[in-house]
């Protein structure tokens, strides 16, 4: 019935869906703002994946990895809703935890001023804005992979990041932090 | 013949600079005279720093990477793509 084998189905798995594990679990963490729903949802959607594999046409795994991914996670909120409401008062001890860890006794002290206060203004970020910034800045997503995450238009994407960094950047001229212009750009 | 290409102006920059940071622009000519107007231009170069500052910033808040979660996951993975795990259970 099926014309593609089960060899080439898991060939094409392997391809195009294994080296997006690491992406996909950072997306899904975001969007649910918890390691276990996030795994429940990345195996979901691997599952789905490997059904579908047969389908896909080999251009943009990510992008239709990413599709799948949104699309499972809204069957799980439409079928457990309270639980999946991200409460943002919750996921803030989280991020300022593991922020507070990273600083070393090294840091110049102007360095991790500035790193606290970006911190802060991360957080007091509404959701909405905080979760784009988080796709693009901390999952390493395109503005095209970050709308197919969320299912909303390029545009949109677009106009809430920008709008973020400088609500960020306002934030932090307000309290007067400079910004330390040595900090080392990424590899 | 030599083109003289028009200077973009700090408000053009401004327009595209995010764009430009998070490497979402792809027309090499526009990202070259981007380039040389944020090395000419203080104001716009600083803007630029700025930006780059914050972003490297919101990156060193990335949590580990390496989770039990994720070592789960990338197991499933490979289960699956090793044709162990049936898919339509």
């Amino acid at each position: 019935m099926d014309p593609v084998s089960d060899q080439e189905r898991q060939q094409a798995f392997e391809l195009y869906v294994l080296p997006e594990v690491d992406v996909l679990y950072r997306v899904g963490l975001s969007i649910t703002r918890n390691p276990a729903d996030a795994e429940d949802l990345v195996q979901d959607t691997l599952l789905r994946a490997y059904r579908a594999i047969d389908r896909f046409d080999g251009r943009h795994p990510r992008a239709w990895l990413l599709t799948i991914l949104r699309n499972a996670q809204l069957n799980r909120v439409r079928r457990r809703r309270p639980e999946l409401l991200a409460d943002p008062d919750e996921t803030m001890p989280k991020v300022a935890d593991t922020a507070t860890d990273g600083g070393s006794a090294e840091t110049p002290v102007m360095e991790r001023q500035f790193e606290t206060a970006v911190e802060q203004a991360f957080v007091e970020l509404g959701e909405r804005f905080r979760e784009v910034v988080e796709m693009v800045d901390l999952n390493g997503l395109s503005y095209q992979e970050t709308a197919d995450a969320l299912g909303v238009p390029v545009g949109t994407v677009m106009s809430r990041l920008h709008r973020a960094r400088r609500k960020m950047r306002k934030r932090l001229e307000a309290q007067g932090i400079d910004t330390p212009h040595f900090v080392p750009r990424e590899a | 013949m030599i083109r003289r290409r028009r200077r973009l102006s700090c408000r053009q920059v401004g327009r595209s600079l995010q764009e430009f940071l998070d490497g979402e622009i792809d027309d090499d000519q526009r990202i070259t005279r981007l380039r040389e107007h944020l090395e000419a231009c203080r104001d716009c170069g600083l803007e630029a720093e700025t930006y780059r500052s914050l972003q490297a910033a919101i990156r060193r808040q990335v949590p580990p990477i390496t989770s039990p979660e994720l070592d789960r996951l990338r197991d499933f993975g490979a289960r699956l793509a090793a044709g162990e795990i049936d898919a339509d259970q």
